[in-house]
């Protein structure tokens, strides 16, 4: 058994500058913890590069004889967690000087959760993407309740914590029928020794997974916890769940399904069930995202029914579907967090994120209606926005499987989205607002404005260098 | 290989000029507005200099000919699919971005830039001291854009797209001044009653892409067998020809026509020459170029299509003609004058002649851009007062709108030798020719009352008495400037049509052969008799009226016209009724065809969405219950369900391999 | 009367499954925040114990190719007890915070969320 620790070499590296970030902000007095984002900036960066480095020298090896992989695929998914935490940390920092103390555990655990992440788009085991997941879903809980002086914030984190374990339970008992079926816990191993049997107890096993996983990336009707964590959380780490928490339920579902339990999930009724969660996902978690009041329940029930979309890719189970997932994934991030970013502002600015607060937005603060119209559009799939070409490459991919009204719900569906975004987009322009504060953006945080923003629009009107990179890292899960 | 003029290669700037004066003016220079609306006139005019550019390539270097048989196309590919090829494609779907020159095009370039030049100049004088003024001007920057990426499209998905920003565009420019309520409203309806179109639209567009897996307009074409032409869809209607009433669907919208027509006349809320520029040069025309750029869809349909096209384009033609005579508002006649003659657009290419609905569009943009500047330029004179009542003596005072405006009132007319006679002419002996006596009727009766309210709107409003309280002076040279030269192109635009490689060896459907036809004086002499009959007719009823003398005479008629036939009305009525009553549910379904299917389907969505959300308890113990629940229901269903789950499939889910 | 009782694999399985069941009738049921930990520790043994059951019948009749992983159960129910552990440690923190500042811990009361 050799061990070619380089190829963990991201890992790694994450793990470190989160330890370090740790000692730092025990070590250093409160008052002093000024270089905390710098530094966590600084350490976010090198890891991307590290991985980055990965992705585009094609490395493609195994490490423990395939428990956990450094493929393509999984660094892939790498860099866009750590986009996404990167995005987290530049868009949080005025809000967080905000909060009563404990900067340094806040940027440690974001490193810890985005640890999390990569270990689940990298293991080949499924204890490994277990233990992966626990560490992502744990630093979540922590952060989920990090207003401790908000009793929303701590209620929400502690229904996290009982609908998570209890998520997690029935995934690990699905995971151990399957390891008692085939005496491995090892994906590729199981898909070998699974063959394309088909008993009650795979059945079993797979729905027990799949219903882990559909917790994860929030399906209808495993998505109850959704809204209610997303409202409670504190608006960066809403983010975050939202964009980096479901990519990585995302990167670990399609593995399971697509190289350990393909013959089974994409047969004859599992793929009719899939495809019945998924239309009723897009369905009612657009419909139930237009009476919502308050942005964060908003853009919860948004998120849900983008799952839906993403899902799409998956139930079409080819490259071209996985690449669908990756694209739209990826593209996720930089639209959401826009949105959310401008949300971080105004939340800052007046302290609530009821949607009538964004009311004149575009008088106190044009560049924020813009990066948040933009976001919002891009996620409704209106061209050219980057948005419209990841459903396209998505839905076409379904399509060319044959689910014909599968697809034609998913396309009224973002029809449907379109008018509760053009809702926040009203509140922001037609609406006065006179006597809510200017708002002044800054620094960090217009960074983020405006790369979003930009990528969003980049992507949208030339998404060939992305889709290539999608393409690749989509090849390398098939092999 | 056809002859390339080096000018084509460059036709991507044309577009691509405003837009990065879009982008500059958005992001740099908004707090000067002085410095705005010069970068934004100088990127236009630079787009109408390289247009004009183009068009001598086209038309002057003999090149024309050859690229209605084959066009030029500048292509770069936008998004690529792998995998196997879809419907009769022999490649894999393959979405590009580039441009398309033939002829259509280049005279679409023309008229575009040349109007939308004219329009930002005259905005400079009109705009002048408004607070959104750098904010106009990146707008119309941006709706010139999208406009020039619409006509230089390859594609329909590259047209879809433009399309959509042209409607965005006008959202924005029609809500301008968004502080006032009624063009907050009158924004969302135009947006909201032309998304009804798109959706049409895309639908059509999606069965083109299903079946011929291309959207490229020459791929299209080519594809255009006698085998395709017979394909069957539904029930005996050829696909080809459910396809092609789909894709008519974003034209009704987009250009106004019956019953989705509501929308234009409350576009009058947005500044005068955004009226302006949206009747004559880009927003309605670009569901007549649409239908022109897919001519080729209808021919391969059954003729009832074409049938269908025409009838409605009639109707509309004649229809808001007749409200237009009783409108007092001088913006609500001239927009109820532009959904007549975008009628008579429509007919034309309903009859089968793509080149006298496109030259009618080309003169149409020239008198129409022209009256309605002159309209803003006597609003601005009379500090916002729009009706002629009201006016009434300006002909004295404002020498040069009131003699462009005379040009223009007629060349609507169809007095010749100005342009209206000869594309109008056009349209009556194309219906003649190709077996349409009733269209002919009624694009006759049509012409005799556009001359007739047109002189109505002159005489009341430059000749009538002289009001006291009005101090009208005439405008300042930017806006008169713009005038004259639309004045000038309203009196030659026309002459394009008189020689033999004319406008009609031009611009033609591909592959058409080209037949010369000479003027038919059977259909010119009864032209020019209605015409001047109802400018004789109108001047004698309305000279020195101080109030409206059929309104006098025929009250109930008046009154009928007066509200447009209740539309609107019609509309609210069903709307308010749907509101209220519980068990109207078919009445739903005729607000969900017509007018109210936004706020019908908000309404419904929204109920469905407060229903759902009721399940969301805040009871985390309910959540952990739900979960298992739907465990286990997926379960009993996928090992004990076999039948139902595929008895399920066909219905709701038709699929899987 | 030939009694005779061999307890086999199924048996082992059974147990699992009623832990796992009494597990989340505890979750379902349970007002206080600590016994519905408790009750997830349940859950979480039930599959301790599936995966040691499984282990230790695999030992005896290997699957073929697998022989290495010979262990694998037992290690992964490790990695489940001590995951464990770190999850009930944070909710055992956040159910004090929240006893903090509501003076009760009872999880029907968790409802300023909703809708």
């Amino acid at each position: 058994m050799n061990a070619q620790y380089a190829l963990l070499a991201p890992e790694i590296t994450l793990a470190v500058v989160g330890l370090v970030i740790f000692s730092v902000g025990l070590l250093i007095p409160k008052g002093s913890r000024q270089g905390m984002v710098p530094l966590t900036v600084l350490g976010i960066l090198v890891t991307m590069a590290v991985a980055g480095a990965q992705f585009f020298s094609n490395v493609n090896g195994s490490f423990l004889d395939g428990m956990y992989l450094a493929d393509n695929y999984a660094s892939f998914f790498k860099l866009l967690f750590l986009a996404a935490a990167l995005l987290v940390v530049l868009s949080s920092t005025e809000y967080v000087q905000k909060l009563p103390a404990h900067r340094g555990e806040f940027y440690g655990l974001i490193l810890f959760a985005a640890l999390g992440m990569m270990v689940m788009a990298g293991s080949g085991d499924l204890i490994t993407l277990y233990v992966g997941l626990e560490l992502m879903t744990i630093s979540f809980y922590v952060l989920v309740a990090y207003l401790s002086e908000d009793g929303k914030s701590g209620e929400a984190g502690l229904k996290y914590l009982i609908l998570g374990a209890v998520s997690s339970a029935v995934l690990l008992y699905g995971v151990s029928f399957l390891y008692g079926l085939t005496g491995s816990t090892v994906i590729t191993e199981i898909a070998a020794k699974l063959g394309s049997g088909m008993s009650p107890a795979t059945i079993l096993a797979l729905l027990l997974v799949l219903a882990g996983f559909s917790f994860k990336i929030s399906l209808i009707p495993f998505h109850m916890w959704a809204p209610d964590i997303y409202e409670g959380a504190p608006v960066p780490i809403t983010a975050y769940l939202a964009v980096a928490s479901k990519a990585a339920g995302f990167a670990a579902l399609v593995r399971v399904m697509l190289v350990g339990l393909k013959a089974q999930a994409l047969d004859g009724n599992v793929a009719v069930a899939l495809a019945v969660l998924i239309g009723l996902t897009m369905i009612a978690g657009n419909l139930m995202a237009i009476p919502q009041k308050n942005f964060k329940r908003m853009m919860a029930y948004s998120s849900i029914s983008q799952a839906g979309y993403i899902a799409v890719g998956l139930l079409a189970g080819t490259p071209d579907g996985v690449k669908g997932v990756l694209f739209y994934s990826m593209i996720y991030v930089f639209a959401n967090m826009g949105a959310f970013t401008v949300a971080t502002v105004v939340s800052t600015a007046q302290g609530s994120d009821e949607i009538k607060d964004f009311a004149g937005l575009a008088r106190r603060s044009p560049l924020a209606a813009v990066v948040m119209t933009v976001s919002l559009l891009s996620m409704a799939g209106i061209p050219p926005l980057a948005g419209f070409v990841g459903k396209f490459y998505l839905f076409k991919a379904l399509l060319d499987q044959g689910w014909v009204p599968l697809v034609f719900i998913a396309f009224v569906m973002s029809m449907v989205s379109v008018y509760y975004y053009l809702l926040v987009t009203r509140t922001m322009y037609m609406e006065e607002g006179a006597d809510l504060p200017k708002i002044g953006v800054s620094g960090a945080t217009k960074f983020t404005l405006l790369v979003t923003m930009l990528v969003t629009l980049f992507l949208g009107i030339y998404p060939s260098p992305l889709a290539k990179m999608a393409t690749i890292a989509a090849a390398s899960l098939f092999r | 290989m056809i002859r390339m003029e080096a000018s084509f290669q460059w036709a991507w700037l044309i577009p691509a000029l405003p837009l990065l004066s879009f982008l500059i003016i958005g992001f740099i220079t908004k707090k000067w507005p002085k410095l705005s609306s010069t970068i934004s006139i100088a990127a236009i005019l630079t787009s109408f200099v390289l247009a004009v550019w183009v068009d001598f390539g086209v038309f002057a270097s003999g090149v024309g000919a050859e690229l209605v048989e084959k066009p030029y196309q500048h292509v770069v590919n936008w998004l690529t699919f792998s995998g196997v090829p879809w419907g009769l494609s022999a490649a894999p779907l393959n979405i590009e971005f580039g441009t398309l020159i033939d002829p259509l095009s280049a005279m679409m370039l023309f008229v575009v830039t040349l109007v939308a030049s004219l329009v930002q100049i005259y905005s400079v004088g009109y705009m002048h001291g408004d607070k959104g003024y750098s904010r106009y001007f990146a707008y119309q920057s941006l709706f010139a854009m999208s406009m020039l990426g619409l006509v230089l499209s390859t594609n329909l998905l590259q047209l879809f797209i433009f399309w959509e920003l042209v409607g965005l565009c006008s959202y924005l420019l029609i809500g301008f001044w968004f502080f006032k309520p009624s063009a907050r409203e009158a924004a969302k309806k135009a947006f909201m009653t032309t998304r009804v179109g798109d959706f049409g639209l895309l639908l059509g567009i999606l069965f083109l892409l299903n079946k011929f897996g291309t959207l490229n307009f020459v791929q299209l074409f080519h594809m255009m067998t006698p085998e395709v032409k017979a394909m069957v869809a539904v029930g005996g209607v050829s696909y080809l020809t459910l396809t092609a009433f789909l894709v008519f669907i974003g034209p009704i919208g987009k250009s106004g026509q019956f019953p989705l027509h509501v929308w234009l006349p409350d576009a009058m809320e947005g500044p005068t020459p955004v009226s302006a520029l949206i009747h004559a040069a880009t927003m309605v025309v670009a569901g007549v170029y649409l239908i022109a750029r897919i001519y080729f869809l209808f021919q391969g349909a059954s003729p009832a299509a074409l049938e269908f096209v025409a009838s409605l384009g009639g109707f509309t033609a004649i229809f808001a003609a007749s409200i237009a005579i009783a409108q007092n508002d001088i913006k609500r006649i001239l927009a109820y004058s532009t959904l007549s003659q975008l009628g008579y657009m429509v007919m034309a290419l309903g009859v089968g002649s793509l080149t006298a609905g496109m030259f009618h569009l080309m003169t149409h943009a020239f008198f129409k851009a022209l009256m309605f500047l002159g309209a803003g330029s006597v609003i601005h004179a009379l500090h916002e007062k729009q009706d002629i009542w009201e006016m009434g003596g300006l002909w004295k005072k404002m020498r040069i709108t009131g003699t462009t405006f005379a040009i223009g009132v007629l060349a609507i007319a169809g007095v010749p030798p100005l342009a209206g006679f000869f594309s109008k002419d056009e349209i009556l002996s194309a219906a003649l020719h190709n077996g349409h006596p009733v269209l002919f009727g009624i694009g006759l009766f049509t012409a005799m009352l556009t001359a007739f309210y047109m002189t109505r709107l002159f005489v009341i409003a430059f000749m009538g008495p002289e009001k006291a309280e009005n101090h009208p002076h005439e405008s300042p040279w930017v806006m008169t400037l713009p005038l004259v030269i639309l004045a000038f192109f309203s009196i030659v635009g026309g002459w394009a049509g008189i020689p033999e490689h004319g406008f009609a060896y031009f611009v033609r459907p591909w592959g058409s052969e080209f037949e010369p036809e000479a003027m038919n004086w059977l259909v010119a002499g009864p032209s020019i008799i209605v015409g001047l009959a109802g400018i004789i007719l109108s001047y004698i009823v309305y000279y020195g009226k101080a109030s409206d003398p059929v309104e006098a005479a025929f009250p109930r008629v008046y009154k009928v016209l007066k509200n447009k036939y209740y539309v609107d009305e019609f509309y609210l009525w069903i709307i308010k009724h749907i509101v209220d009553g519980i068990g109207k549910v078919l009445y739903w379904f005729d607000i969900y065809i017509v007018d109210g299917i936004v706020d019908g389907l908000a309404w419904i969505a929204r109920s469905l969405g407060s229903l759902f959300r009721r399940a969301q308890t805040g009871q985390l113990q309910v959540y952990a219950i739900i979960f298992f629940v739907a465990l286990i229901v997926l379960f009993l269903a996928v090992t004990y369900g076999e039948g139902q789950l595929h008895a399920l499939n066909p219905l709701a889910l038709g699929g899987g391999k | 009367m030939n009694f005779s009782l061999t307890v086999g694999l199924p048996h082992y399985l059974l147990v699992g499954a009623m832990l796992f069941c009494f597990g989340l009738y505890g979750v379902f049921s349970k007002k206080n925040a600590i016994a519905v930990l408790m009750s997830l520790e349940l859950m979480l043994n039930a599959v301790n114990i599936n995966l040691i059951a499984f282990n230790r019948f695999l030992w005896n009749n290997p699957v073929e190719g697998t022989k290495h992983l010979l262990l694998n159960g037992h290690v992964s129910a490790i990695f489940v007890i001590v995951v464990a552990a770190a999850e009930v440690a944070v909710g055992l923190a956040l159910v004090i915070s929240i006893y903090r500042s509501r003076l009760s811990a009872n999880v029907d009361e968790l409802d300023w969320l909703k809708w």
